[in-house]
């Protein structure tokens, strides 16, 4: 039905698409309720809701937005359908370019084929005559060769007329294909003007149909304004009286009260005076004991007070001390620390004073026992050659004495004999025998002679004490006195002596001995062996 | 005192300007006359301000002092100062949009500043680059008019619509096979290579590109006509799609009407895989068949393309089904336009598959594209079983009695197509007419949906009728 009203030939232009008859008006508004109730009817089923509150509600809403919902649909359906009616254009154009393309392809096709064929004869109408050629170059008579070359020419004719029909079908349609482009041009330039036309009338339209519609909305506005208004007024001037009504019936209603009131307060207030004064009594009774009391307390708090104060001033006193003698306590305390410091200091210092004077010492002292061993060597040495000395002296003056009193003897005799004539008496003369010095014949003893005589004699005292001398003058050998005994302490026991000897064996004997024989190996020997073994020990002690 | 002093202001325009917004505001200036012209004054000297302001303004080109001025002062500058200074000067100094409304009003008769984002530098600066690349002859027109520009303009232009590209004059044979001999092309069948402007050079000096409208053709050639006016040489093709290497902000991209076949195609769509901001594409109206719709299908997986349009092409039934198949696999591409194409009913069945999986497109037009019945019935599926459509239009196909309630009862399981346009479909009225009322239910449901988010049931029942 619409495809028809396309039509190129139609003056309006592509056709209005809906321009349906009444009849079909009417089914079509019959079938819209028809099928505007069922999908309701569905839609609510689906929402499971009750159809008539939604009824209900919808009356509810106001004017204004009713009047806005329908101007909207209003407003919808007609841009819809403006811009339905614009591209109604665009949509015809493009079926009549998809109908030319389809055409186009057809006779296009067509074309090709029909070329196709006709070069398909005429190729082999051509081969025909070609190979006719060759018969034609066998012929030698003239008039043979006439007719033939005469039909070669006229089937020429016949491709050439051919191909020249076909030349003049094709630019036909071309002419034809031009005159139908300016048409289609044509046509497109009253589509475009059309399309303008109606572009515009939509604006239009458009603009007319919202200021209507503006207005519409504003003039329901404006009537549910006043609507709203003249409401709001009336409920106002009811809810005054009622108002009204309700404030005078309050106010009856207080006056009551108030009467009501008023008695109970008389009562009220008469009662109150009578307990007002039965407390009052009481109360000040109350508070003359209290008062009382009070300066009870305040007379022991006074005197808390000062106790406390005394109190409070002795500790203070105290504390004063306290401080000083903490003080004073700080400061020795810091004094002793130093002077302790000091003294540590100093001893620290002494000690290591004393160490190296020690050392120094010891040094010393060893030097010195080497000194002294040395000396005493050479004393001894000294004491022997002097000895010797001594006696080579003694002897010489001895033997010089000894001539002298020889002569002096001589002369005497013969003095005696010769000139007096009296009997001479040789006096004694000991002392010509003499020989060697006198004083010392029984004190030289070495030292080791005495060991021995220790080792062996334990027995008597007295050569205890002789060996203790002769111990003693062994080891002061070195001094060069002759004829001095000296006396050793009488307290030292014999035994005593020999365990020291015993004692000073083991300990330059065997040095290197370990400490546990704590019997030296002196004393083993000696009970081991014959005293000689430890008298040759001490041997070695004295002359190490 | 009053008529003198009114005899003044009938004559001659004074010279003399001060701006005094209200006078009778401040009493102590207020005079007893007060003008209806604002720029009227008593002062018949002019203030030594206004003096350098005047010099100011016809001095602006030698010496640009708008920085250093006090607001209303700048103000006047830039109210007064001549349209026709030099870019040089202005094109990186004024950033006033009222100095350049006035120039793109005085330039240009037609102005709507809301297709250039309400900025009138920017439709300035776009208009003014649009127009010189427009009659831009290769081979005579100095290459450095563009190049001087491009640096004041750069900042400032974001998209470009170059409806004609001039081709080079025809000068003597022997030249232009000079010329082509020198720039190597090696075109067998045309005699001279008619090379446009290549706009490398454009794209990769303009950073802020963003769209880029290009028609290979010649407008207002009149009797001039040839067909070769109209040529999209392949050297175009590889210059343009190197152009497209080296524009790294290109969002939108336009080439119509230009006769880009397969070949043509498939070099651009190369160089714009994997582009980083493409987002619409719109290859309308040109020659484009299934070799070439191949390429787009996989140009639509391989970028983020959101807006396609195709209509107009050569596309048939392995095309669509290439499409199709991308379709299947893609998540980020919302509209689709195949209007006029061929595709058929096996181009038709194959993107009604895709759209059974895919769940973000969400406007498809399939208009004039012969389809028919069976593709109507796996619309039908389509419908029942997809959310994300919203907009559907086969206009102008051969759909029928049958797939028109096919499709009706598609439509009544759908609730998110708004728009489904089926004029001259010959689905006959009746279907057509339901279908227009389940589209406004589904109408409503989105309306409501936007404007009253968490309750969306109440208000729909009284719009039922």
């Amino acid at each position: 039905m619409s495809r028809a009203a396309l039509g190129e030939g139609e003056p309006e232009g592509p056709g209005e698409l809906r321009r349906p008859s009444l009849n079909s008006e009417e089914r079509i508004a019959a079938r819209r309720l028809r099928i505007a109730a069922r999908l309701e009817a569905k839609r609510r089923e689906a929402l499971g809701e009750d159809p008539d509150a939604k009824k209900a509600e919808a009356e509810e809403l106001s004017r204004s937005h009713q009047q806005i919902e329908e101007s909207r649909q209003r407003l919808a359906k007609l841009l819809n359908d403006g811009t339905q009616l614009v591209t109604n254009i665009q949509v015809a154009a493009d079926a009549r370019e998809t109908q030319r393309r389809a055409e186009e392809d057809e006779l296009k096709r067509q074309r090709l084929e029909k070329l196709e064929n006709e070069s398909k004869t005429n190729q082999d109408k051509f081969e025909e005559i070609t190979s006719k050629w060759g018969s034609a170059k066998e012929k030698t008579i003239p008039r043979d060769l006439w007719d033939v070359l005469n039909l070669q020419q006229q089937q020429c004719a016949l491709l050439i007329e051919e191909k020249n029909k076909l030349i003049s079908e094709l630019q036909q349609e071309l002419k034809s294909k031009d005159d139908q482009y300016v048409k289609d041009l044509k046509k497109q330039s009253d589509d475009i003007n059309l399309l303008v036309e109606r572009m515009e009338e939509q604006i239009r339209n458009l603009m007319k149909t919202y200021r209507r519609e503006l207005t519409q909305i504003e003039k329901a506005f404006e009537l549910e304004r006043r609507e709203l208004l003249s409401s709001n007024k009336k409920k106002w001037e009811q809810a005054m009286q009622a108002h009204n009504a309700q404030e005078l019936a309050n106010l009856i209603t207080r006056m009551q009260k108030v009467e009501e009131y008023e008695k109970q307060l008389n009562q009220l207030r008469v009662q109150d005076a009578e307990e007002y004064t039965t407390i009052k009594i009481q109360l000040e009774n109350d508070v003359q004991i209290l008062e009382q009391q009070l300066q009870q307390m305040k007379a022991i708090y006074q005197l808390n007070q000062e106790k406390l104060e005394y109190n409070f001033q002795v500790l203070k006193k105290r504390d004063d001390e306290n401080t000083i003698i903490k003080s004073q306590q700080k400061r020795k305390l810091n004094r002793l620390h130093d002077v302790l410091n000091a003294l540590r200091m100093k001893l620290a210092k002494q000690i290591k004073q004393f160490q190296e004077e020690n050392q120094t010492l010891t040094a010393d002292y060893k030097r010195i026992v080497e000194q002294y061993k040395d000396l005493q060597r050479t004393m001894r040495h000294f004491a022997v050659i002097d000895a010797q000395k001594f006696l080579e002296l003694w002897l010489m003056n001895e033997e010089e004495a000894k001539g002298l009193a020889w002569k002096a003897l001589k002369a005497d005799r013969v003095i005696h004999t010769q000139q007096l004539g009296l009997p001479w008496v040789e006096p004694d003369s000991w002392f010509l025998d003499n020989v060697g010095p006198i004083v010392h014949r029984k004190a030289i003893r070495s030292a080791s002679k005495l060991a021995q005589e220790v080792m062996a004699l334990t027995e008597s005292s007295q050569q205890e004490e002789e060996e203790e001398e002769g111990v003693e003058g062994g080891r002061k050998e070195a001094e060069a006195e002759a004829g001095e005994e000296v006396k050793p302490p009488r307290h030292i026991s014999v035994k005593s002596v020999k365990h020291i000897l015993e004692l000073l064996c083991d300990e330059s004997v065997s040095p290197s001995l370990p400490a546990p024989t704590a019997e030296g190996s002196v004393s083993a020997l000696r009970r081991a062996g014959p005293p000689q073994n430890s008298f040759l020990d001490l041997r070695i002690v004295f002359f190490s | 005192m009053q008529e003198p002093v009114s005899g003044d202001t009938n004559m001659a325009s004074p010279p003399l300007k001060t701006s005094v917004v209200n006078p009778a505001a401040n009493p102590r200036r207020m005079r007893r006359i007060i003008a209806e012209d604002p720029e009227w004054s008593l002062a018949i000297v002019p203030h030594l301000s206004e003096l350098c302001l005047q010099h100011i303004v016809s001095n602006f080109e030698k010496n640009p002092v708008v920085d250093r001025l006090l607001p209303e002062h700048q103000r006047k500058v830039l109210d007064r100062i001549s349209t026709g200074l030099p870019l040089t000067v202005t094109a990186n100094l004024i950033s006033d949009e009222g100095y350049w409304k006035r120039c793109c009003t005085e330039r240009w008769a037609v102005c709507d500043v809301s297709r250039y984002g309400g900025s009138w530098k920017r439709m300035f600066f776009e208009r003014h680059l649009e127009s010189i690349l427009k009659y831009f002859i290769p081979n005579t027109t100095d290459p450095n008019q563009v190049l001087e520009v491009i640096p004041l303009c750069k900042e400032y232009v974001r998209k470009l619509e170059i409806d004609q590209f001039l081709p080079p004059v025809k000068l003597d044979q022997n030249k232009e096979e000079d010329d082509m001999s020198d720039s190597g092309s090696d075109v067998g069948v045309d005699e001279f290579c008619m090379h446009h402007y290549d706009l490398g050079v454009l794209t990769a000096a303009l950073s802020h590109l963003e769209e880029l409208h290009l028609t290979y053709g010649v407008k207002d050639c009149g009797m001039n006509f040839e067909w070769s006016l109209f040529d999209f040489t392949y050297q175009d093709c590889c210059s343009l799609a190197n152009a497209f290497k080296k524009c790294h902000a290109l969002k939108v991209f336009k080439l119509c009407r230009s006769k880009v076949d397969d070949e043509k195609t498939r070099v651009l769509i190369r160089n714009l895989l994997d582009h980083p901001c493409l987002v619409e594409l719109d290859l309308s109206h040109n020659l484009i068949r299934d070799r070439g719709a191949r390429a787009i299908g996989k140009l639509i997986n391989r970028s983020k393309l959101e807006i396609l349009n195709l209509c107009n092409n050569r596309i048939r039934a392995p095309g669509a089904q290439a499409i199709a198949h991308a379709l299947g696999k893609n998540s980020t591409l919302t509209s689709l336009n195949l209007r006029i194409n061929c595709i058929e009913d096996e181009g038709g069945q194959a993107i009604g598959h895709a759209l059974l999986t895919n769940a973000t497109l969400t406007s498809i037009h399939l208009g004039g594209n012969e389809l028919s019945e069976p593709t109507a019935t796996l619309f039908s599926q389509v419908l029942a079983q997809n959310t994300a459509l919203t907009s559907i239009n086969l206009a102008c196909n051969h759909i029928g009695l049958d797939g028109g309630k096919q499709l009706l009862e598609g439509m009544s399981d759908n609730k998110t197509v708004t728009e489904f346009d089926l004029r001259l479909a010959e689905v006959g009225q009746e279907s057509e007419y339901l279908i227009n009322q389940a589209l406004k239910a589904n109408q409503e449901i989105a309306r409501l949906k936007t404007l009253y988010q968490p309750n969306s049931l109440e208000e729909k029942s009284p719009d039922l009728d």
